[in-house]
């Protein structure tokens, strides 16, 4: 930023990748260009390459959310045992012969309620998020355990398979298509609305923020609620995936989630990180597991890669935040 | 714009009153110097000005309009704004949004309007002097003078008719320091009223015209700095001292000097202090006075191992000594009661007795190794009784107990030691008068008994009651010793906030 330039400051509206995200562009194309040597072509199969962008509109779009709950400076570590619920529940009215129509609300509702529950406990009970969270992480799974019992779920329609994976537009399956709009809309919103902004604000100084006239509260509350309703959304589109309902469903997911919003270089202390991040976090996290599976590496690597993949990824914002970088 | 005017402003907290009926008229185009020791009410009064506490009684108009803040954002649409000692930023963000967060400009659906508002703020940078390019730059890679000169812009920018600053100065070089008094003559020569705190006299006569000093929350005088020399200037200021103290409480010969039980010697830590000398001998009360700022808990942290110095040497009883650690400078003998008792002294959850032998528990043991309970509880009992310690019993936790008997405990912990050198950082701060005594007769005793007391304090009457010869500190150095006849008040302060070597 040379000041010579800015003697009439333009505020910039479009920016270059720089810092963060063009490091990830450049691990993303290493990984992509090596996983496709190694596959033999393998990877770039039309029905891995399906698979993939499936796989990452599904973790994609929670990880939408949790960034911006990270932006407040909270996190939501229920969100696979979240996943899994939504999905009993929205599958237990498929198994009762509801219409496709008639159940996607009620992913959504359940969705955007358990993330109220998680605001409440949070907000109105003063619970430290990781702790909340973890608290209903366990309650939620234990609630799949109780609906299901014993039994799988596999009455899931094939039209659901059908509309969000099978069909595509422009190349892409409809719901990558959807995922990526949703970025779009959300990184807007978080640049240029005054919500967004706040969003920003609150995580960088929460009693600056509440002395501006800002309602910390509100923000917080709107941000947990989005992250269920945006995890609704998800598990009706693992079902769409894998047409099954376990008691396992989404286990393992919110680390997932977690590594792609961390990666993407969102803070964890808040007030830090953009949408753009998020989007090559999650394809960095995805391509990675897509190697593992093609490169027939035994399938524990990926935990391992994932776990390596949060602690560098929060090592290097460590540095950063201490002036290095 | 009309005057903004405080009458009979009143804020108790608990049972301690903060301000005590405080009026205080603020005028167009005149910079008001806000003095007081910490503790005064300073803070108090610019909270309930900018709406962060609501005053218990009391009103407070603005142009003639009686006006009642009860959120910080009634205040800054009142036209109060306020810049801090330690600026409230948001560091991620640009120095544009740092400004506007909060009230941000907004179009329909409410889109954030970016380029309106950076032709809002581009004049007013102007007027401050500052680069239009600094709107893009990213707040934490601005230096703190900077960074008071965007909330100084977010002042304007909010049309703030009544800028407040809280020792804007203390953190500042002087570069900074010059800049920043440009730019308040500057507003108020625009009609803004300034209200200016500081504890340094040269600040307040280079750009205050009226002043106005605090003292346990009431404002003890109000003057024009021209019709004030440095003499009353700084008899203003030791008004409470020369009052409550202008005859010697007690035989004030200068003492004959014990053997030395601390002895600290060209002590340098750069940046804090430098060069600091300091002498106390056993069985005698050391009062170290200094502002806040002044490098004096960081000398006494030094000798008690929590902050290394760099250069220097410490000794206790004639042998050098270089403690590692708080727990190696009890070993040695010495003892340190904190400045902050919530941070750093008390268990707040834990019982009242365990706070009190929380030092000595070592020495309660019985057969097997473990502790002798028995013992413990009739240790405890015994300090509460010899130090008076209102409590129901010794159960209790120490948390529910008064700040004064809080105080009182964390003493009897440190006065149960078998110690060489107690140090005690502002022990009454915030205590009620009469616990206040108690403590001062508890400190005399302890000298009495042939222990070497220090007691550091910004409290010139409590320095002034209970010590014997008084150090006095100032920007990291020692710049005074006073025995005996020498320990008067108005000298003193003189010393501590630099006014001599202009009286001179």
């Amino acid at each position: 930023m040379s000041a010579a330039v800015m003697g009439a400051p333009k505020v910039p509206r479009l920016r270059l990748p720089q810092g963060r995200e063009a490091l990830l562009l450049i691990t993303l194309a290493v990984l992509v260009a090596g996983i496709g040597m190694f596959s033999h072509g393998a990877f770039w199969s039309r029905i891995n390459l399906d698979n993939l962008f499936v796989s990452s509109a599904i973790t994609l779009i929670p990880a939408i959310g949790m960034t911006v709950v990270m932006l407040t400076g909270g996190i939501d570590v229920s969100t696979g045992s979240m996943l899994g619920l939504t999905a009993a529940i929205g599958g237990s009215c498929f198994a009762a012969g509801w219409s496709l129509a008639a159940t996607v609300p009620v992913f959504l509702l359940a969705g955007a309620g358990l993330g109220l529950v998680n605001a409440v406990l949070i907000i109105k009970g003063k619970i430290p998020p990781v702790i909340a969270t973890l608290g209903t992480l366990s309650i939620y799974r234990m609630i799949v355990f109780i609906v299901l019992g014993s039994n799988w779920i596999t009455q899931i329609p094939p039209v659901l398979t059908r509309v969000f994976v099978v069909d595509h537009v422009l190349w892409l399956p409809v719901v990558a298509l959807i995922a990526l709009g949703l970025v779009i809309v959300a990184s807007l919103f978080l640049r240029y609305f005054r919500w967004g902004r706040h969003v920003y604000a609150l995580g960088n100084n929460e009693e600056a923020a509440r002395l501006a006239g800002i309602r910390p509260e509100r923000i917080k509350l709107a941000a947990y609620v989005m992250l269920g309703l945006l995890t609704g959304f998800a598990a009706l589109l693992t079902l769409g995936q894998s047409p099954m309902v376990q008691t396992s469903t989404g286990s393992g997911f919110v680390l997932q989630v977690i590594a792609a919003v961390v990666l993407g270089g969102t803070s964890l202390s808040g007030g830090r990180g953009t949408m753009a991040g998020t989007l090559l976090g999650t394809l960095v996290v995805q391509v990675v597991d897509d190697g593992i599976v093609l490169l027939h590496i035994q399938p524990f690597w990926n935990g391992v890669a994932l776990g390596v993949i949060i602690l560098a990824a929060i090592g290097l914002s460590s540095r950063r935040d201490a002036g290095g970088m | 714009m009309a005057p903004v005017e405080l009458k009979g402003i009143v804020k108790r907290f608990g049972g301690v009153v903060a301000l005590d009926g405080v009026d205080l008229t603020l005028v167009p185009g005149e910079t008001h110097a806000l003095l007081g020791e910490n503790g005064a009410g300073k803070s108090t009064l610019i909270r309930v000005m900018t709406g962060a506490i609501v005053p218990d009684e009391g009103s407070i108009t603005v142009g003639g309009t009686p006006c009642r803040f009860t959120h910080p954002a009634q205040a800054s649409a009142a036209g109060i704004a306020a810049v801090y000692q330690e600026p409230m930023i948001y560091p991620h963000l640009s120095v544009l949004e740092n400004i506007f967060a909060g009230a941000e400009m907004t179009g329909r659906f409410g889109i954030v309007r970016r380029g309106a508002m950076a032709s809002v703020v581009r004049p007013l940078l102007e007027q401050l002097d500052l680069p239009a390019s600094l709107l893009v730059r990213r707040m934490s890679s601005l230096s703190i003078g900077f960074q008071q000169m965007v909330l100084i812009t977010k002042a304007l920018m909010l049309n703030a008719q009544v800028i407040i600053f809280d020792e804007p100065t203390s953190i500042l070089s002087q570069a900074e320091t010059d800049r920043l008094f440009v730019i308040i003559e500057r507003l108020r020569r625009d009609g803004r009223a300034i209200v200016y705190i500081t504890h340094r006299l040269d600040e307040i006569r280079r750009i205050a015209s009226r002043v106005t000093v605090l003292t346990d929350g009431r404002v003890s005088g109000t003057a024009l700095t021209s019709d004030l020399d440095e003499a009353k200037l700084l008899t203003l200021m030791a008004g409470k001292a020369s009052r409550d103290y202008g005859k010697p409480l007690r035989d004030r010969a200068a003492p004959a000097h014990g053997k030395p039980a601390l002895r600290i010697t060209g002590l340098t830590r750069a940046g804090l202090y430098q060069n600091v000398d300091w002498d106390v001998p056993a069985g005698q009360v050391t009062g170290v006075y200094g502002l806040v700022g002044s490098g004096r808990s960081e000398v006494a942290l030094a000798a008690f191992g929590a902050l290394r110095p760099e250069r220097g040497t410490i000794a206790l009883e004639g042998r050098p000594i270089a403690p590692r650690d708080p727990a190696e400078a009890m070993r040695l003998g010495i003892g340190y009661l904190p400045e902050d008792r919530k941070l750093q002294g008390i268990f707040a959850t834990k019982p009242l007795e365990a706070n009190l032998t929380a030092g000595t528990i070592g020495r309660f043991r019985a057969r097997g190794g473990r502790l002798d309970f028995a013992g413990l509880r009739d240790e405890a009992l015994r300090l509460i009784g010899h130090y008076r310690i209102k409590a129901r019993d010794e159960t209790i936790g120490i948390g529910t107990l008064s700040g004064g008997n809080q105080q009182k405990a964390l003493f009897a912990r440190w006065a149960g030691q078998s110690l060489k050198v107690l140090i005690l950082d502002e022990p009454t701060r915030g205590i009620d008068i009469g616990t206040k005594a108690e403590i001062h007769d508890f400190i005399r005793d302890l000298a009495a008994g042939g222990l070497a007391v220090v007691v550091i304090s910004s409290d010139l009457p409590e320095v002034l009651a209970v010590s014997d010869r008084i150090i006095v500190m100032r920007r990291g150095g020692v710049i005074g010793v006073a025995e005996g006849a020498a320990m008067n008040a108005e000298a003193i302060l003189a010393s501590a906030v630099g006014a001599d070597a202009r009286a001179a």
